[in-house]
């Protein structure tokens, strides 16, 4: 079967946010220059080193990983909003994520307003969107807020918008981080229902999770990233375990 | 060459942007009573403090003074909440570029459009301000479009530049606000071209939207052609601004997302 995702050797380094480096000030830029001896070279960090990742299409796989290991940046890159500096990421057909709760709304906008600009990202029309808006509404079961601005949603609410709106593009390969983690028992089971049906119609998955159970159930084989590296890769049961067995002491 | 990639970017997401120009409308007086009243009252408002102030207080005499301030200072307006609003936008809409694959390049258009839609309305009540001073309405008034346009590219050139050099220089947001106050007092809008020393001409004329201003002046007021010479240097001058500021915006692009 061919993959629907294919990750090969993918290095990401950041720019260090501190003084003197990356996000600056004109201020650093011009007194920079007049005591280059003194200030400190560029700094940089290393999310990621040298990942590759495939998967087949209709499966779904995971990546775990502790905080700050590169899961969340990995799956940005592969969604286009950042761009590797070594390797390269292929995909086919439509991708849809939702990153960090959520799948970049806007605060201010309302509810529906987000719906129908990130629909728009994601590659569908306004029509079809409009066409889907109230299915969308419904499945996401926040009538009575879709009128307000998402700054006053709760967390789960945000990501059922999120999610019900990712699940009505047709996604072909879907990204989604941490989002199992936020929902009540209710939005649990409606992923998971959803994620069954998203595996028998041939969309490829991956999660980011640190819900580990949820991970063991969901996933065929999953990454484990360490300081971003890939630390281990296998079946999901293996690689769960041995992850666990590290903090056992 | 790079700008021809910007527009086929901005022309395949039209639809995304004309859905947040709707957006940027309907939201802007959200909340308030008089809503889309306030497009017409914030000029008009504006218009009758300067008339107060340079009419009556500092006698400065002149035919129609307020229908001329009003001329000037629509297109102004138009120009400084476009920078303004569009220089921040990309950090304004940092949720969208940071988690989505967000094509940045549309949000400058996006904030040029919305502030000439907000223009567009407020020449209705130009025209109402003329009739009441009693000015004729000239054939030249077809220039209009044409001016219009020119602002459109000049706006649009400067809002790539700003937007693109605000998101790792922050200092630019500041510096802008304080930039666009001066300019507003070089340009010839509050007094005629006419009362500027030959030698300063070059100064109110020279920073664009000075020869912008007089054009819709001279089409409105004076009932005289726009200044074609002028206008046509204005034009050529933009459109080399348009292909710097993009090339500028196109070289910080992929690295907004880890900046913002
Ligand atoms: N835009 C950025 N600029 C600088 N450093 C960044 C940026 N984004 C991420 N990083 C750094 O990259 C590393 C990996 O971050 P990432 O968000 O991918 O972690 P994560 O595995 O998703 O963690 P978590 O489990 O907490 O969500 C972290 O050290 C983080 O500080
Ligand atoms: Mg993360």
């Amino acid at each position: 079967m061919p993959n629907a995702l294919e990750v090969s050797h993918v290095s990401k380094r950041f720019r260090s946010h501190r003084q003197g480096a990356g996000y600056s000030t004109l201020k650093s830029l011009f007194l920079g220059k007049g005591r280059r001896q003194s200030a400190p070279p560029e700094s940089y960090h290393q999310a990621l080193t040298d990942v590759s990742l495939v998967v087949p299409k209709g499966e779904v796989h995971g990546v775990i990983g502790r905080n700050g290991s590169g899961k969340t940046t990995l799956l940005k890159l592969i969604t286009g909003i950042y761009r590797p500096d070594e390797g390269s990421i292929r995909y086919e057909g439509r991708l849809a994520s939702l990153i960090e709760l959520g799948a970049g709304f806007h605060p201010d906008f309302t509810g529906r307003e987000n719906a129908l600009i990130n629909g728009m990202v994601l590659g569908m029309t306004k029509r079809e969107i409009l066409d889907r808006m109230d299915t969308i509404i419904a499945y996401a079961e926040i009538e009575e807020f879709i009128d307000e601005p998402v700054r006053t949603y709760s967390t789960g609410m945000y990501m059922r918008l999120a999610f019900a709106i990712a699940v009505h593009v047709d996604p072909d390969v879907l990204l989604l981080d941490e989002i199992l983690s936020v929902g009540d028992e209710q939005f649990a089971r409606k992923c998971a229902h959803e994620i069954d049906r998203f595996r028998a119609n041939g969309t490829t998955i991956l999660i980011v999770s640190h819900d580990l159970e949820a991970v063991k159930r969901y996933c065929s084989h999953v990454i484990h990233l360490e300081g971003g590296r890939v630390r281990n890769e296998g079946s999901a049961a293996d690689v769960v375990e041995a992850y666990r067995a590290q903090f056992a002491e | 060459m790079g700008i021809l990639t910007t527009m086929k970017t901005c022309w395949r997401h039209r639809a995304l942007i004309g859905a947040l120009v709707t957006r940027q409308l309907n939201a802007r007086y959200r909340g308030s009573i008089l809503g889309f009243l306030w497009t017409f009252l914030n000029p008009i408002f504006l218009m009758l403090i300067y008339a107060l102030v340079f009419r009556v207080y500092m006698r400065f005499d002149m035919d129609h003074y307020p229908a001329f301030v009003f001329a000037g200072l629509l297109p102004w307006i138009w120009f400084t909440t476009s920078m303004s609003e569009g220089t921040n936008s990309l950090i304004a809409n940092g949720n969208l570029i940071t988690r989505a694959m967000f094509p940045p390049e549309i949000l400058p258009v996006v904030a040029v459009i919305a502030n000439l839609m907000n223009f567009v309305f407020t020449i209705p009540v130009l025209l109402v301000v003329f009739l009441i001073s009693g000015i004729p309405f000239g054939w030249q008034l077809a220039w209009l479009p044409v001016i219009v346009a020119i602002q459109c590219i000049f706006t649009l050139a400067l809002t790539f530049l700003f937007a693109a050099l605000n998101v790792p220089f922050r200092d630019v947001q500041h510096l802008l606000t304080n930039a666009l106050t001066f300019w507003f007092f070089l340009c010839p809008i509050l007094y005629p071209l006419e009362r500027v020393p030959d030698i300063l001409k070059p100064v109110a004329l020279g920073n664009g939207m000075g020869t912008l201003v007089t054009s819709y002046q001279n089409i409105f007021v004076h009932q005289q052609g726009p200044g074609i010479a002028a206008l046509f240097a204005m034009l050529f001058g933009s459109l080399l601004l348009l292909v710097l500021g993009d090339a500028v915006f196109r070289h910080y692009r992929d690295t907004f997302a880890e900046y913002l």
